[in-house]
């Protein structure tokens, strides 16, 4: 780690390499041309993935295929298997990395958003920690300091016995990057009535994007629709040769309402 | 006249191993790339980064001086030493060679070529090509092209219209006048492709001493060798293709010849082995290897039964910047212009224009598969006008089985056919329609998709003298030659090359049939050019017809061979002999063993009858089974086959996210006797995945205001993938063709030709309850969502 740092330090052309999945293509196409590639994926520790009573951590060179195999990681953070499943294809999922998609800011990144989601922290090198909501600025750009090296990400848990998650996109192929993506997580108290609420979208923003929904707690949650469509009304959506900004606004609110309904649902479920 | 075998069959038709398969599936293929010649170079082009510009000058000295760097070719030093490229249209001012000649034409044109000792010291040189260009005004759309006051591709030519040509077959006025129902509508086809895994490569190598040039490419082009020598100046026997190198895909496109003459030109200036492989990037802007893109303006005349009697069609394709063989994928769909259904007078005007984007090349059905959508979205239509069953429509239009042979308008005879029988038990597999009711219970948007359509067959080039009268070309043979060794081994010849259509799997059960002796002794090897009989290309859904016939024909005049030499052994006459198995059998229970007679042909000279030559070996150059006539009268038999595939399409979308699922895809598919049950459902799925692709996915894609292609990978070419392909529930129905050596008819293009049709048409049904239609491809999500938001059609 401290090599890595170093060499980081004293060339500011060189890369950090994890998983590849996006800087070897941009290579191979000659879009980027860093003077050094510091593979950083033996640093030993970096992969790690810790399961706590509070929280779980997850090394920033954790293999994503690792979370999708963690039946431990399903259940303390259900959210996050869910969402694993949409990034990318087995294969690249075999190589790409944690900190890796997090790192690279992709507005359609699927960790970025439950990350957001979720409330979680990314972790630096040098112990200090950036929550989330703060660490993703504009696409491909994050507030990680020149530098500075991304460690891990780490996700408080939730303990809330009637808790539901959902997880949904449209992206033009399965596996490709979502058009509009959306994530929640809601925990119900013994009334049924919404104790927690936390409703993320990505894709259609230019970073991943937690709406404002609390009037939204203390209700049953049947009734979402219009506070949906308010919380998105101020947001700018992005638009491309696959989707216009139109269509990711329809498409943001359709899924927020389905990933509400999904969580609802599970939620209800527990008991 | 063809005599035809009949069922039933020792081999053909039996399920039985692809031999293809385990070679490709083990890594076992030889493909261009492959190659590795002693002392070889390797290129990368220097590619053009405006749509249309003049080239002012091109400064290579800094690519020179880098280390590793043989050469910078441009388009002037080669124009000077080669000929242009061969140009099927009569556009003789519309002049091409393989880089571009003072002007580009389009963005990603090769302007020079580098040649350097690795490729990566060729993609850094190329950097370093400093070309001055003078931009120009340019033109992407096919109608804007047109106008007038259209910036001219090639200024020459005094137009961007490279073909117009306007037929009427029949009394389509007197269709129209008397007609009690008219409609029009405008459809447009998106330009994508075939785009195989394979990018194109070659490679060349000059020996001097000998005058040859040896050429590895992955090709699928017809008289491939003839083109390279004409370009290079070269006599014919001086061009040596190797047609034993694997072609990693193609359906059309791996024509090659532009790359092929450049580096065959840089073999013989440099005296060194030179190869081009090209990279993704290179393949979908610069490699010329984009489909057809058409706008369709189709009038239909229809009484109150929904019967059609006349039709106008328009089709105005964009072929790019230059013309190449592109402008007959509007004469091929002549020979099927009314599809399956007893249309009695048409009216067709087919446009080619010139824009600069990239030059088209052939695509599976060479230009079928857009008209077949045109047609069906008119079927479609006069059923939604008059609240009518679509597939009721469809059956009152059908050519009935009775009527076969059956003499369409523009003069093609379809061979045979029965299609109410297709479409009848297609459609008893499921009730789509019950099915796509309860999906829209659910709150989906949901709709079935029909399509029946033909695949005409056994392609010859009709089209070319059609099209344009100063081409003459009508032969369009295909060849095999077999041969017994000394030791009785079987092998047979063909002399083209093949692109995983499984040509060796058909070859071997072909002589196998014929020789009942099983096809796995059978081999079956590609030599060069220089030792092949001629051919021509495995293109035009031909090979099963032609290859195979070929294959029959020789195998036929072995076997006669044999039974002359066991007559003239063993006394008899010819006639009272039975052949079985390799063995002849007499009357009289004397016989002689495969081995015997092999060893009388190779060793027992005094057991030939008088006059035959020695050995055993026979070859078939076979035509195509209806000739090869000029036109007459506007008027000419196109393909010979005719098979017929129904399409039948459950598809269903959310409302809003619009992105369309594939819930059930049933296809009704005849093509005639099946030679290879696995090849032709391979072919039959392969194609359907295409068609999902064209209709759903798939388009190049280039800005307007820049001209710039911006669907140049696969992040932006969006194929589908296996998510996006369904289970395909396949229905047979044979319909033998009279005119082929078992029966069979084409089936290279199937399950292509009328899935896109299918599929438009399911999405339309699932936006009808919306009051929404859409008539262009492809329909993405956020098109269709938009529609159904605004309540607009496009």
């Amino acid at each position: 780690m401290a090599q890595a740092l170093a060499w980081m330090a004293a060339d500011p052309d060189a890369r950090l390499l994890a998983g590849g999945q996006t800087l070897m293509p941009m290579l191979a196409m000659r879009l980027v041309r860093p003077s050094k590639l510091i593979d950083i994926a033996r640093i030993p520790g970096l992969d790690r993935l810790e399961i706590a009573a509070d929280r779980v951590e997850l090394g920033a060179t954790l293999r994503q295929v690792a979370v999708e195999r963690s039946a431990a990681l399903a259940e303390a953070v259900p959210l996050l298997a869910k969402a694993i499943r949409f990034v990318g294809h087995p294969p690249t999922r075999r190589r790409g990395t944690v900190g890796g998609s997090l790192a690279n800011a992709d507005p359609a990144a699927e960790l970025a958003l439950v990350a957001v989601t979720l409330g979680a922290e990314l972790l630096l090198h040098d112990g200090s920690a950036v929550a989330a909501v703060d660490f993703f600025l504009a696409p491909m750009t994050t507030a990680l300091p020149e530098g500075a090296m991304l460690t891990g990400l780490r996700i408080a848990r939730q303990s809330a016995p009637r808790r539901g998650t959902g997880f949904r996109e449209v992206a033009m192929r399965a596996g490709d990057y979502a058009l509009a993506s959306a994530a929640c997580e809601v925990t119900l108290d013994a009334a049924g009535r919404c104790a927690s609420l936390r409703l993320g979208i990505g894709g259609a923003t230019p970073v991943p994007t937690l709406l404002p929904l609390a009037a939204l707690l203390g209700t049953s949650l049947t009734e979402a629709k219009p506070a949906i469509a308010a919380a998105l009304a101020p947001l700018e959506m992005m638009s491309d040769g696959n989707a216009g900004a139109a269509y990711r606004r329809r498409a943001a609110q359709a899924l927020a309402e389905q990933v509400l309904a999904d969580a609802l649902a599970e939620a209800m479920r527990c008991n | 006249m063809t005599v035809q075998l009949q069922p039933p069959f020792r081999y053909v038709g039996h399920k039985r191993r692809v031999r293809e398969d385990r070679r490709f599936v083990a890594g076992g293929g030889h493909y261009a790339a492959d190659l590795v010649l002693p002392g070889m170079l390797h290129c990368a082009p220097v590619q053009s980064e405006h749509p249309c510009a003049r080239i002012v000058a091109i400064d290579a000295s800094a690519a020179l001086a880098l280390p590793g760097v043989h050469a910078v070719l441009t388009g002037a030093e080669l124009a000077a030493a080669t000929e242009p490229l061969m140009n099927g249209a009569n556009t003789p001012l519309v002049v091409r060679y393989p880089l571009a000649v003072g002007q580009v034409r389009y963005a990603g044109e090769w302007v020079a070529m580098v040649v350097a000792e690795s490729r990566a010291i060729a993609e850094d040189a190329r950097e370093l090509v400093r070309v001055e260009y003078e931009t120009l005004p340019f033109v992407l759309d096919g109608e804007a092209a047109m106008a007038p006051g259209a910036p001219l591709v090639h200024p020459p030519h005094g137009s961007n219209v490279l073909l117009d040509r306007h037929f009427v077959w029949g009394p389509v006025a007197e269709q129209f006048a008397a007609a009690p129902r008219k409609l029009s509508y405008r459809v447009r086809w998106g330009r994508s492709s075939t785009v195989p895994l394979e990018t194109f490569a070659v490679t060349a190598r000059w020996e001097p001493t000998d005058a040859v040039l040896d050429v590895w490419a992955s090709i699928q082009m017809p008289k491939f060798p003839d083109q390279i020598a004409r370009s290079l100046r070269l006599p014919g026997n001086a061009v040596r293709v190797h047609y034993d190198v694997d072609v990693g895909g193609s359906y059309g496109v791996k024509r090659g010849i532009k790359h092929a003459v450049l580096v065959g030109h840089l073999a013989r200036a440099l005296n060194r082995p030179v190869r081009l492989v090209e990279d993704r990037l290179e393949n979908m802007t610069g490699g010329d290897m984009q489909g057809p893109e058409r706008v369709f303006d189709v009038e239909l005349a229809f009484d109150d039964s929904g019967r059609v009697q006349a039709m106008k069609m328009r089709a105005l394709d964009n072929v790019g910047a230059y013309a190449g063989r592109s402008p007959f994928q509007l004469g091929k769909p002549i020979g099927a212009i009314v599809g399956p259904y007893a249309i009695a007078a048409v009216e067709y005007h087919a446009l080619a224009v010139a824009s600069n984007k990239t030059p088209q090349e052939a695509v599976r059905g060479f230009g079928q598969a857009p008209t077949n959508y045109a047609l069906e979205t008119g079927i479609d239509k006069v059923a939604a006008v008059l609240g009518l069953d679509r597939l009721e429509v469809r059956r009152r239009n059908f050519i009935r089985a009775d009527q076969f042979p059956y003499l369409i308008p523009s003069g093609t005879t379809y061979d045979s056919g029965n299609y109410h029988g297709l479409l009848d038990k297609t459609v008893a597999v499921a009730d789509l329609f019950a099915e796509r009711d309860a999906l829209r219970a659910q709150g989906l948007l949901a709709g079935v998709g029909i399509a029946s359509c033909l695949e005409p067959s056994g392609g010859n080039s009709s089209f070319e003298p059609l099209l344009n009268p100063a081409n003459r070309t009508t032969t369009w043979m295909e060849s095999c030659r077999i041969h017994v060794d000394g030791l009785g081994g079987i092998t047979a010849a063909m002399h083209t090359t093949t692109s995983g259509q499984a040509h060796e799997t058909l070859v071997s059960v072909a002589v196998a049939e014929v020789l009942e002796i099983p096809p796995e002794r059978i081999r079956v090897i590609r030599p060069d050019s220089l030792a092949s009989l001629p051919s021509n290309s495995p293109v035009g859904s031909r090979m099963a017809i032609m290859l195979g016939g070929a294959a029959v024909r020789a195998a036929q005049k072995l076997r006669h061979q044999l039974m002359q030499i066991a007559a003239h052994d063993l006394g008899v006459p010819l006639l009272h002999l039975r052949y079985s198995e390799g063995d002849i059998h007499a009357p009289d229970g004397r016989k002689l063993s495969w081995l015997e007679l092999v060893l009388i042909a190779h060793r027992e000279y005094f057991r030939l009858p008088e006059g035959m030559e020695p050995g055993l070996s026979a070859s078939s150059i076979y035509m195509v089974p209806t000739g090869g006539q000029l036109p007459l009268d506007d008027k000419v038999q196109m393909y010979p086959c005719h098979s017929f595939e129904f399409h039948y399409v459950l598809l269903a979308m959310d409302p809003v996210l619009c992105r369309p699922e594939i819930r059930r895809y049933i296809i009704g598919h005849d093509c005639g006797q099946v030679i290879s049950p696995d090849v032709v459902k391979g072919m039959t799925l392969g194609g359907i995945a295409h068609g999902i692709g064209a209709a759903l996915l798939e388009e190049f894609s280039v800005d307007a205001q820049t001209g710039q292609p911006t669907a140049a990978s696969f992040m932006d070419y969006l194929l589908p993938s296996a998510h996006e392909v369904p289970r395909v529930e396949i229905v047979h129905q044979v319909t033998r063709s009279p005119l082929t050596v078992f029966g069979q008819k084409g089936s290279g293009e199937s399950g292509y030709l009328g899935s896109p049709a299918a599929i438009a048409g399911a999405v339309n049904d699932a936006l009808a309850p919306r009051g929404v239609r859409v008539d262009q491809l492809p329909m993405r999500p956020a098109l269709l969502s938009d529609l159904v938001a605004e309540g607009t059609s496009a």
